[in-house]
């Protein structure tokens, strides 16, 4: 770690003193048998957030704040897995967690030097392409989940990381322009285009269509900053034209979705509360019922409903701790997504990198809390960090270090011996 | 950097769409909770009162009333347990649930409430003067709309429970004054109404038709008058008193009585013509189906009952009973009736003061205070000795239901008093298997209403 | 609900929203740090004019007429995309974008170069110089 000990030391309490209060919370208001489930998990809680201050001594970053709102986010998600209907330690989650973070390490050991990872990019688009292939073949019929044992994995989850590598660009790159007809391209740009395409399809194949929204919001944030930067030829008439396009596309997808689709847009949950809006309903009724300050942790009655820990845990959690604690969660994780604003990226590879990580969290949150609550069609997304689910706290981990590593980049080129030429004089001119 | 900046804004736009998201899902949430929780398993209904504070039902079902207390109130006000769909508990369960976001659902002493604006006490007398025959009645203070008394028979006692449902007599799970019926000769107030607004006072009162008992009418048909030998020569308030049907049906088929005229007006009184859509009158909440008939031809058999009062005609006493009270304010616009004066949320707070509310206008003034003057005069000559004491403009009505094998009785009419401004409408089922008249449910109902009037 | 079950979750809310004022305002601390670290990484550098002074910001830097260039020289001798600044190892290159009148780097036409302290650059008419940073101390 370098410099700082002050922040350091005082975020470290603070975070502490943030769990702490949840525990007295669970401790006074939670419905619990025996003692011992609440000291296990105060334990728990208290020794991996101590372990993770000490471990990231062990890294030289620039920032630690992310850093700190994970451990702070996942901690909270601990507590709040543990408590719905009974005070029970949740160790799968846990140890989902801690996984979580050795993946944020991972992260941001893979990410930080954005001249190495720039000239991996073959390696992006082989493991997309691998990862399909896995899909296509290896998934149950038309599914999205592989199941190994007692573990299901969702390979689709690992796309979005390596999607959003292959989104990111910088500037020199978007210099090699070649000539095809009469436009100027970057070759790039296009096989970006046909990739998500690609995605897309699969996606819409294997009825995943939970996360299209995310690979498309990530790409138009791709797209925007490929496109408009450095040669800005892309006029605003020119993206309105292509915004037109997209819902046009959107709403043809919605005209001629498959019948389960169509089911879902135009279910009124109200109406077919005990069949197809019976978890919608379930939660809303559950917010309700939480009003501002919640029925206390391990009251709430949304945990007889199917997926109340991931897909409608936002509702789970407003029924037991208030919507003003979950509103506050969920201002905790954009927090971390908005960090880069405060510490800015150094490179423009990094910045895109933020950019789309900053998509995929905020549209995987917004499918979630708004699908629950009847604003828009319920999908089965989860919530980065919240939510349970193995790949899917696994790769946010890993995205929460990309953006650790935007933000404490290191500038070094990664061949030690390159050479770069003191002076380069122009070509000589031939005289016709 | 301005290459940085441009990272920096998506990433805002991405973060400051999601901030605008959850700012309407919190407005939602908090706007629509009383909605979401009505949908719940666990509800805590308050209390609903009437004008003189007496419950007329209790959520918590601690009600100490003896059995049958309520039974005039039966299918009006109703009870949460999903028998009844039109009822006022059953439409206003959001009001009076003891829930709000910020305090919760409240187990005990929550104070969330409604005020209606019926008189018990009035309606109890009404539904007794029914002595049992099936019916209902309706009363309303027609200068503000507060619907005094409303009842309607069979009716049932919610707090005894539903275990002998099967045994309920048909008509027990509704109220009737809600529901379409056929409207015998009150129709004729709507036709006459309709010929003031074509002709005009001097050229119907110059209008002089024959009635010998029955008309052979343009179509080849008959139409029979109730009095056999016939009425005679009259003139349009002589028809109205007798409730002349040959009259009307020569009336219909008059020049100076176009029928697309006719339908202008039936429209505008709120008549569904020839099977047009029905739109629903709502009186918080409870649903009152509007009224509908069938003009085709003037000549035609169908269409001359229809504006006489049987065929293919059907209103609803409250209809009736707003008409009523567009000629009695003399200005061509009805009262909107409302049953909740004000309820109270958990806490207490007074919510939702009821207004005075009028409709467009229907016809004109001119028109209202002729025919009000033709009823007043109807009530004097006809009424004044069984309904003694009061003002009153009535008009009645015989309608064959069941192909004729039953009668029922009608009486529509207000009172010509500004300290008691009520216009009513009583419907008694099978009139001739009783000694009841519609006559003498509107004297209790009056006398009961008066008196509770002068009580306070 | 009861008057110790509110006092709980206000406390734990207000825990959970000083935590994460804390880390915002440690986020500004670590702001600066990162600034001086990316000073390091740049050798304290910048360009300036005879009145203006350009900082460099981040690792690549367009210098053009254009509204989006970094810096931006209002010159019509100065291409739209004139040149790119990129920085590697504490190293500062400038590479011409197919500019019309080239790069002149201490009066000598480059179409990349290495920069070293206080080298004139000419871009069209426009001459800029890169030189170490004045506003701070420099051990």
């Amino acid at each position: 770690m370098s410099g700082n000990t002050g922040s350091y030391i005082s975020s470290c309490v603070f975070v502490l003193i943030a769990h702490i209060g949840m525990l007295l919370n669970v401790f006074f208001n939670g419905n619990y048998d025996s003692l011992t489930q609440v000291i296990i998990l105060s334990g728990a809680v208290v020794i991996l957030d101590v372990a993770y201050f000490i471990a990231m001594l062990f890294f030289r970053q620039t920032t630690f704040t992310v850093d700190f709102l994970l451990i702070l986010v996942l901690n909270m998600s601990v507590i709040f897995q543990s408590c719905f209907g009974e005070v029970v330690f949740d160790y799968k989650h846990y140890i989902t967690c801690i996984i979580s973070l050795v993946t944020c390490r991972c992260g941001y050991l893979l990410c930080r030097n954005h001249k190495w990872l720039r000239e991996q990019r073959k390696f992006f688009y082989i493991g997309i392409f691998i990862l399909m292939v896995v899909i296509l073949t290896l998934t149950g019929s038309r599914g999205m989940w592989i199941s190994l044992g007692p573990i299901t994995i969702q390979p689709s989850e690992f796309i979005k990381p390596l999607f959003i590598l292959a989104c990111a660009t910088s500037i020199t790159e978007q210099q090699k322009k070649h000539k095809i007809l009469c436009f100027n391209v970057v070759y790039e740009n296009i096989a970006l285009f046909g990739l998500t395409a690609a995605i897309c399809l699969l996606q819409w194949w294997c009825r995943d269509l939970g996360s299209l929204p995310t690979f498309v919001a990530i790409y138009a944030a791709g797209f925007l900053l490929r496109i408009c930067y450095p040669k800005a030829k892309f006029s605003k008439k020119k993206l309105v034209g292509a915004g037109a396009v997209l819902a046009a596309v959107a709403v043809a997808g919605m005209k001629f979705a498959p019948a389960y689709v169509q089911d879902r847009l135009h279910v009124d949950i109200w109406a077919d509360k005990d069949g197809n809006g019976y978890q919608q309903s379930q939660a809303l009724i559950a917010i309700a019922n939480g009003g501002w300050f919640g029925k206390g942790p391990g009251q709430g009655d949304l945990h007889n409903v199917f997926a109340h820990k991931n897909d409608i845990v936002f509702a789970s959690i407003s029924e037991e701790w208030g919507l003003l604690y979950a509103l506050m969660m969920v201002l905790a994780i954009l927090i971390i997504i908005a960090l880069p604003l405060i510490n800015p990226p150094r490179s423009y590879f990094h910045g895109t990198m933020s950019a789309g990580i900053s998509a995929a969290f905020t549209v995987q949150m917004a499918l979630n809390i708004f699908g629950s609550c009847n604003l828009i069609p319920f999908t089965g997304v989860t919530i980065p960090f919240i939510s349970t689910g193995g790949s899917s706290l696994m790769i946010s981990g890993f995205m929460a270090g990309m953006l650790v590593a935007c933000q404490s980049p290191t500038m070094r080129s990664p061949h030690l011996n390159e050479q770069i030429p003191k002076r380069q004089l122009y070509p000589r001119r031939r005289k016709a | 950097m301005k290459s940085i900046k441009r990272c920096q804004k998506i990433i805002s736009l991405f973060i400051v769409m999601f901030i605008i998201g959850m700012v309407i899902l919190v407005i939602k949430i908090q706007r629509e909770a009383s909605f979401y929780m009505i949908n719940s398993d666990t509800l805590s209904l308050g209390k609903v009162y009437d004008k003189n504070g007496d419950v007329l039902f209790d959520g918590t079902g601690e009600i100490d009333s003896p059995a049958g207390y309520l039974i005039d109130v039966g299918n009006l006000i109703g009870d949460d347990k999903g028998q009844m769909g039109n009822t006022l508990v059953a439409n206003n369960l959001k009001k009076l649930n003891n829930y709000s976001f910020s305090t919760g659902l409240k187990e005990s002493g929550g104070k969330a409430a409604i005020y209606t604006t019926l008189d018990h006490k009035a309606n109890r007398a009404v539904y007794d003067a029914f002595a049992g025959n099936d019916g209902c009645a309706v009363a309303y203070n027609y200068e503000t709309g507060a619907i005094l008394v409303c009842t309607s028979l069979p009716s049932l006692d919610v707090t005894q429970g539903y275990d002998d449902i099967d045994n309920f007599p048909s008509g027990t799970l509704l109220s009737k004054t809600m529901r379409k019926t056929v409207p015998g000769s009150t129709q004729k107030v709507s036709t006459l109404i309709a010929a003031l607004e074509i002709m005009g006072p001097n050229k119907l009162f110059s209008k002089r038709f024959d009635c010998t008992g029955s008309y052979h009418n343009k179509g080849g048909n008959d139409i029979d008058c109730h009095q056999s030998y016939g009425h005679g020569t009259l003139d349009i308030q002589g028809a109205v008193e007798n409730s002349c049907n040959p009259f009307f049906a020569q009336l219909i088929e008059d020049e100076d009585m176009p029928l697309n005229k006719i339908k202008d007006v039936y429209s505008d009184l709120g008549y569904a013509l020839n099977g047009a859509d029905e739109d629903y009158i709502d009186i918080n909440g409870i649903k009152c189906e509007t009224a509908s008939t069938t003009l085709m031809d003037p000549y035609e058999f169908r269409t001359q009952w229809g504006c006489i009062g049987q065929g293919d005609t059907l209103v609803s006493p409250v209809q009736l009973m707003m008409w009523e009270s567009a000629v009695a304010n003399e200005n061509g616009k009805m009262t909107m009736p409302y049953l909740i004066d004000h309820i109270t949320d958990v806490n207490g707070k007074e919510k939702e003061k009821a207004k005075t509310q009028t409709s467009q206008r229907l016809f004109a003034s001119d028109t209202a205070s002729t025919v009000k003057e033709i009823l007043l005069t109807n009530g004097q000559n006809h009424y004044a000795y069984s309904i003694p004491g009061y003002n009153i403009g009535v008009k009645s009505g015989t309608a064959q239901v069941l192909e004729g094998e039953q009668e029922n009785s009608l009486l529509t009419g207000f009172v010509d008093d500004p300290d008691l401004p009520i216009a009513f409408c009583v419907l008694l089922e099978n009139k001739n298997s009783t000694w009841i008249t519609t006559d003498s449910i509107v004297k209790v109902m009056l006398d009961s209403l008066s008196n509770d009037n002068g009580n306070e | 609900m009861d008057s110790t079950n509110l006092i709980l979750c206000a406390v734990a809310a207000a825990c959970l929203d000083i935590c994460a004022m804390v880390l915002i305002i440690s986020a500004y601390h670590e702001r600066k740090t990162g600034g001086k670290r990316w000073n390091r990484i740049t050798s304290f550098m910048e360009l300036a004019d005879y009145n203006t002074v350009y900082p460099l910001g981040c690792d690549e830097i367009l210098i053009g007429r254009h509204a989006s260039a970094d810096i931006r020289l209002a010159d019509l001798s100065v291409s739209r995309y004139h040149a790119i600044l990129t920085v590697s190892d504490g190293i500062w290159t400038i590479t011409d974008m197919g500019s019309t009148s080239g790069i002149f780097v201490n009066g000598i036409p480059v179409s990349q170069a290495q920069l070293r302290e206080n080298d004139i650059i000419k871009l069209g008419n426009r001459q800029l110089i890169f030189r170490r940073r004045r506003d701070i101390n420099v051990r």
